[in-house]
């Protein structure tokens, strides 16, 4: 027979799985709801077995209803934990993804089919994102607008690359007209060798045009 | 330990083999008789976050005797740390428990088993070795011809794969690490050959 | 002990570098010490930050006169001007988010006192107390504000386990020594102590490592 926590352990092994997957898969609504319950009703339960006692309880002549009360009261803690490791893992997730760009929209989006109108807006229950996430999601991206716009020449949210390799040598082994880059036109006639940025010519090497050097 | 490592929570729902010291009316329900007092005496299997502390607190009496004592649970019982000293590598951990050494750690701390801490410590030892030999095989990092690993008795082929899937979650996360590890250093080594 | 008194002992030219070039090495220190470190560093209160953003400013409005120039010769200098840029970017934005990721993993924890919350920025502050209350309000909009109000604490110690996580301050670092030293670090089976020479290289325990890099004695790798 199920035991007190189990119910919570199931939303672990959930966010067991959460954290190794690309994606957020659906909140377990109904398991949230089934672990918290248990809580109340082991809150409950502590209530009802103090009652008779009138507020003297001394546990050293009441070993067995101690014993009972410390068992409540370790499945209520487990049971929190659960749910919150639960949904701090989702919240992590979340996060990377505001940290990487996406929107709240298209995640709603992904399981309604991307149909118009606002899939948050309705929160009709086939969003992966429970109503509050959605709330969480929001806020965390403006929390983390207003951070980036504290540094808007550095672009908090770019590349943790080093830049290596940023400029190179690359020769021209036929002619390939001017090309635009960030800092100005350059002629590519053949032979010439030039000193560029190497994101501007990438697909004109990969083309054949030029050759990297050195 | 960390309150919200989803490892740790996981590591402390393995169970433990108890025993009840006394009779207790309300959790019938833990022996599966919800209708009917526990009574003294009845072994339990409890999930780790409540076996640890019933064992720890006193229940109250002059004695001062615990609510349950606990057994070794079979991840732990003799038959496996037998096997242990035999040859550590050999042993598929997750097999016994997936959270091998985090319940190994617990059970150290109920207990003082100085014999089987020193066995655990032998076996993290030896198999971390294997474990960090093979993330550099996985996916061709590892050098060709003479190395140290030719000391090893355990190819990449069928024992290699044998050895990988008994990993328990800890050595599984040194595995991800010294895979990791070894294939950013050798992208680094080709990085500086190109110079 | 500040890091100009630290180079000024170990670097007697050091007047003799311009400023922006003492910035750039401050700020790469910085760096590598924050990356390193397994907890939140002090954040540099010298307003390097606020000259370093200036500092990007001006490339960047430099950058931005050069450009469509077509002399090769301004060319080159808007090639080093541009790849100078770049670093500075990219050192400012990966020491912010090494340190927001600490923060975000313990923010209870450098929220908890004073001497904690003042390794922080003004900025970092605002955000880690922000983050922490919508995380709150999410919690209790999920499940939590139906809890009895006993269990209702995010901070509590109580089952034996302390709900505030901390960094893990024996983990293992590496350091290089600015002076002769005497280091003393604990081992698992047992403690060592030795006379280190300067600019050797070891690796301790950032706890055992820590006053040494206080002290000015040594610098984080």
């Amino acid at each position: 027979m199920p035991m007190y926590g189990d119910l919570g352990n199931k939303l672990v092994q959930h966010a067991k799985r959460t954290q190794n997957l690309a994606h957020l898969p659906s909140y377990q609504t109904e398991l949230v709801r089934a672990v918290a319950r248990e809580v109340r009703d082991l809150d409950k339960d502590v209530a009802s077995l103090l009652e008779p006692f009138q507020g003297s309880f001394d546990p050293s002549a009441e070993q067995a209803t101690a014993c009972t009360l410390l068992v409540n009261h370790l499945s209520m803690r487990r049971n929190k934990r659960c749910l919150l490791a639960y949904h701090r893992t989702r919240t992590d997730k979340l996060e990377e993804l505001v940290w990487s760009g996406s929107d709240v929209l298209d995640l709603a989006g992904q399981q309604t089919g991307g149909g118009n109108g606002g899939p948050v807006a309705d929160s009709g229950g086939s969003s992966s994102l429970s109503p509050q996430e959605e709330d969480y999601f929001r806020q965390y991206g403006d929390l983390l607008a207003a951070y980036k716009g504290q540094w808007t020449d550095i672009d908090l949210t770019g590349s943790l690359e080093p830049p290596r390799d940023l400029f190179i040598d690359v020769r021209v082994l036929k002619d390939a007209g001017e090309i635009q880059t960030e800092y100005g036109a350059i002629n590519l006639t053949k032979n010439s060798q030039f000193y560029v940025r190497q994101g501007d010519v990438e697909r004109l090497i990969a083309q054949g045009y030029l050759q990297k050097l050195g | 330990m960390s309150y919200y490592d989803i490892d740790s929570i996981l590591t402390q729902s393995e169970k433990i083999p108890c025993t009840f010291q006394l009779d207790i009316p309300d959790l019938g329900y833990l022996d599966n008789t919800p209708t009917q007092p526990l009574k003294a005496g009845t072994k339990v299997n409890l999930p780790l976050w409540l076996a640890e502390m019933l064992v720890i607190a006193n229940s109250g009496d002059a004695e001062g005797k615990s609510f349950v004592t606990f057994d070794l649970p079979p991840a732990l019982g003799n038959d496996v740390v037998q096997a242990l000293k035999a040859d550590p590598r050999a042993v598929p951990l997750r097999d016994q428990s997936p959270h091998f050494y985090g319940l190994g750690t617990h059970m150290m701390d109920l207990s003082e088993e100085q014999e089987m801490a020193a066995v655990l410590r032998k076996t993290f030892v030896t198999r971390a070795a294997e474990v960090a030999l093979h993330a550099r095989k996985v996916g061709g990092v590892g050098h060709r011809g003479k190395g140290p690993e030719e000391g090893s008795n355990l190819g990449i082929g069928g024992a290699g794969e044998e050895f990988l899937r008994g990993l328990d979650e800890w050595e599984r996360k040194l595995f991800r690490k010294a895979h990791d590890g070894a294939k950013s250093g050798k992208e680094w080594m080709e990085g500086v050959k190109k110079h | 002990m500040d890091i100009d008194d630290i180079l000024r002992e170990v670097d007697p030219t050091f007047h003799t570098i311009p400023q922006e070039k003492r910035d750039l090495q401050e700020l790469t220190r910085a760096w590598t010490a924050e990356r390193s470190a397994p907890e939140l560093l002090p954040w540099p209160t010298s307003g390097l930050f606020e000259r370093i953003n200036d500092s990007i400013k001006h490339q960047i409005e430099k950058v931005e006169e050069m450009t469509g120039d077509m002399d090769p010769k301004t060319n080159f200098a808007l090639i080093v001007i541009q790849t100078e840029l770049e670093r500075y970017r990219y050192l400012v934005r990966s020491y912010l988010r090494a340190r927001i990721a600490k923060i975000d993993r313990h923010t209870l924890h450098y929220l908890s006192t004073d001497d904690l919350r003042a390794r922080l920025s003004e900025m970092e502050l605002a955000y880690a107390t922000r983050h922490q209350a919508l995380l709150h309000n999410h919690y209790l909009s999920s499940f939590l504000s139906s809890f009895p109000a006993g269990l209702q604490n995010l901070n509590d110690a109580a089952g034996g386990i302390s709900m505030i996580e901390t960094p893990d301050l024996d983990a293992a670092v590496f350091i290089r020594l600015l002076k002769d030293t005497f280091v003393t670090a604990r081992g698992v089976d047992e403690d060592d102590a030795a006379n280190m020479r300067e600019s050797d290289i070891i690796i301790l325990r950032w706890s055992d490592a820590k006053p040494l890099v206080e002290a000015g004695s040594a610098e984080l790798v």
